[in-house]
């Protein structure tokens, strides 16, 4: 069984965390955004099980794991936030809530 | 001896005890320890006065100690300024007034002053004033004298202010303030000249040496001290706040502004006697000062409303004739004159008083009239004061009056004494005025109630001092001259004579016909024919309204001192200001700011624009990496 080279996932690694990347940037539906931002996410896990496996190193396959724990908060603490803003506020627009700018 | 700087300091020690823990304690207590602490002083004064009287004359001039009690000032080579009493005849007569008269001011003000709010605060006033009073005449040197000089004006100011919620009287004790520091100021730059030629501030340094300076220095010394008394005792052209001064309650302008610290200035002038004798030409202006004073102030008197006005343009003439006497070299009948004054004026102020707290505060005599059937006690008192301060035989202001005249008139200044005698005419005529029309004058006019029931403690002391009123003279009878013969360890030295032994019989004559011509005129005036007073009055419109309202002085200095500094200060807001000094720290703030701006202004607060600096920074960190890493690890291969 012929391998698929590295050079591959690394590329669709880099494609998934553009998408995400611009996805986050350019949508404002903070459901959206989440999404985007676990689309980047996914991007480096992919990068990290890749080499991994390519250089027969299990440290990168312990940091995905790492990474999946993380991404687990950060949603929930996320998804939190935007029931808060939900309930205060009829449409959800990432641009209303911009009342805590520095 | 020992025993007389209690005399100084229990005033001290009511003050500080009632203005520290009078709201502890009742309004009451308070009265009785600020009357306690004016009526020991006195009974000490009294005892310390009959010693040193008893002394032969030329031990007169007594120490409280043979040492300093202290150093105000411990700098031997340069300047040692000793505290020391000094009690010779001169201090004792005003310590004598202070603490006399001031007792029963004090004692007239725990019944006048019971409406009051800040009843506590009044007695601490009233004997941190004796306190500083005190200071100035008992003290042997200069430097004491201008603390005690300046600390009388804070007094002042604080008790012309103490109804401070009227903005008059704010302003009143403002007015007064300022223009006593003017008077400071002359005799701290007196005292300057002193110890350059000196080199000592001490009474008995600068008069026993008076001679070892230039006449001309004595001249300018002299002249300093008295811009000094002109301020204090409102002489012209220092005059305007004494008026204004009446906002004060009324015990105040019987003691401060009447019978006390307005005469600071002759005392000042008697006490540096040895200076005016040695510099006639300062002598001069003294007398000048007076006289005109003595002259222009009587006929604002004839023309004011205010009954305390009247009584204070009558305190500004009758302090005219004090100075005048003090500058013609009639020192010791300037003391007596401003003795007599004290009881007589306080008496007039205090009865006054009752008829104003009779009828709520109402100072304008053209709503009184008609009070001596209602007011019988404040009538009976308030014509002693008025017939003695006329000058009518035998009350005190006669002998007094008669005696600086006389003294003038001896000593050739013949104008001055025809303006001083001019003045005696318009007292008689003014205050008659002011009795016709306040106890007469038809039907009582005003809308108050008039409240008939005066306390007790407002009348002993009225009391008392309408009996001094009519006595205080006797001290100087014909051939029979009891104070200038005390006072004379005091004025030892002076080429003038100091005795007022003699009597001239028709000069007597001569003052007491002028002023029975000004008694008859306003008796004339405002009781015989009213209607053509008023008539006059209208007729004379923009003379009356010129007089009345004291010559424009005030409008005068508004112009000439306010109004330039208004408007410099405005130019200076409008225009200086803004350029020279705030420019730079605008310039600075306007930097900081603008800076600060671009900064904030890309923290917009969109989630968005904080993705993107992520997204670039993370770019930018991505490419340093690359070309400073690898491209450094590409040369080592290289």
């Amino acid at each position: 069984m012929p391998q698929i080279p590295l050079n591959l996932y690394v590329g669709l690694s880099a494609a998934l965390f553009v998408v995400g990347a611009v996805g986050f940037l350019l949508r404002r539906n903070p459901i959206t955004m989440l999404m985007a931002i676990e689309l980047m996410w996914n991007a480096a896990n992919l990068a990290f099980a890749a080499f991994a496996r390519n250089f027969i190193d299990m440290s990168g396959q312990i940091f995905v794991f790492l990474v999946i724990t993380v991404a687990a908060a950060e949603a929930a603490i996320a998804l939190a936030i935007v029931v808060m803003v939900f309930r205060h506020r009829v449409n959800a627009d990432v641009d209303d809530i911009s009342v805590m700018r520095g | 001896m020992a025993l007389a700087p209690l005399i100084l300091f229990l005033p001290l020690l009511g003050a500080v005890v009632i203005a520290l823990f009078g709201q502890f304690l009742q309004r009451t207590t308070c009265a009785i320890i600020g009357n306690i602490s004016i009526l020991l002083p006195f009974m000490l004064t009294t005892g310390l006065a009959i010693a040193v009287f008893r002394l032969p004359p030329e031990q007169q001039a007594v120490y409280a100690h043979p040492h300093a009690i202290g150093y105000w000032a411990h700098m031997p080579p340069l300047l040692t300024i000793p505290f020391r009493l000094l009690l010779d005849p001169l201090a004792l007569l005003w310590m004598l007034i202070i603490t006399g008269v001031g007792f029963l001011i004090h004692l007239y003000s725990v019944g006048y002053m019971a409406p009051e709010r800040n009843y506590r605060q009044f007695f601490s006033y009233m004997n941190l004033f004796v306190f500083t009073m005190l200071l100035l005449v008992m003290t042997d040197n200069f430097l004491l004298l201008l603390i005690g000089w300046a600390g009388v004006g804070l007094a002042s100011y604080l008790l012309i202010g103490f109804h401070y919620r009227r903005p008059a009287a704010v302003l009143a004790a403002r007015k007064a303030l300022i223009m006593n520091v003017i008077g400071d100021v002359g005799i701290m730059i007196a005292i300057f000249v002193m110890y350059v030629h000196y080199g000592s501030v001490s009474y008995e340094d600068v008069f026993g040496n008076v001679g070892a300076v230039s006449r001309s220095t004595l001249t300018w010394i002299g002249i300093w001290l008295l811009l000094g008394a002109v301020a204090k005792s409102a002489q012209l052209p220092l005059h305007t706040w004494l008026p204004d001064a009446m906002e004060g309650p009324t015990p105040v302008s019987a003691l401060i502004h009447a019978a006390t610290m307005v005469t600071a200035g002759v005392y000042l002038i008697a006490r540096a006697h040895p200076i005016y004798d040695n510099a006639p030409l300062a002598a001069e202006i003294v007398a000048v000062v007076g006289g005109a004073t003595a002259l222009f102030a009587a006929t604002i008197g004839c023309v004011q409303y205010d009954i305390k006005r009247v009584l204070a343009y009558s305190t500004m003439s009758q302090i005219g004739y004090m100075i005048l006497a003090v500058g013609v070299g009639a020192y010791a009948a300037g003391a007596f004159h401003f003795m007599t004054h004290a009881f007589f004026k306080a008496l007039l102020f205090l009865s006054a008083g009752i008829v104003i707290h009779a009828l709520s505060g109402e100072q304008d005599i053209r709503k009184m009239g008609g009070l001596a059937v209602r007011l019988p006690f404040a009538y009976w008192t308030f014509l002693i004061g008025t017939v003695a301060i006329a000058g009518i035989f035998p009350f005190s202001g006669f002998f007094s009056k008669d005696a600086v005249l006389e003294q003038v008139l001896a000593h050739r200044h013949v104008w001055l004494y025809w303006f001083a005698v001019a003045a005696a005419g318009l007292t008689a005529f003014y205050m008659f005025r002011l009795l016709f029309l306040t106890f007469f004058s038809g039907a009582y006019r005003g809308e108050q109630k008039v409240h008939t029931h005066t306390d007790s403690t407002m009348t002993v002391p009225v009391g008392i001092l309408a009996v001094l009123s009519v006595v205080g003279g006797w001290l100087v009878l014909p051939n029979h001259d009891e104070l200038s013969i005390a006072l004379r360890s005091s004025f030892v030295g002076t080429p003038y004579p100091q005795s007022m032994a003699e009597f001239n019989g028709s000069l007597s004559l001569e003052v007491l016909v002028i002023a029975a011509g000004g008694i008859a005129l306003a008796w004339l005036a405002y009781q015989i024919a009213p209607k053509i007073t008023l008539s006059a009055n209208a007729a004379l419109a923009p003379i009356h309204k010129f007089v009345y309202n004291a010559y424009y002085v005030d409008v005068l200095y508004h112009w000439l001192f306010e109004w330039p500094v208004y408007a410099l200060a405005g130019a200076c807001a409008r225009f200086f200001e803004p350029v020279a000094i705030g420019a730079l720290p605008r310039l600075a703030t306007g930097i900081a700011t603008r800076f600060a701006r671009l900064s904030t202004s890309w923290e917009n607060g969109y989630l968005r624009r904080y993705g993107l600096t992520f997204v670039a920074a993370a770019a930018l960190l991505l490419i340093l990496y690359l070309y400073l890493v690898r491209g450094a690890f590409a040369g080592a291969v290289q």
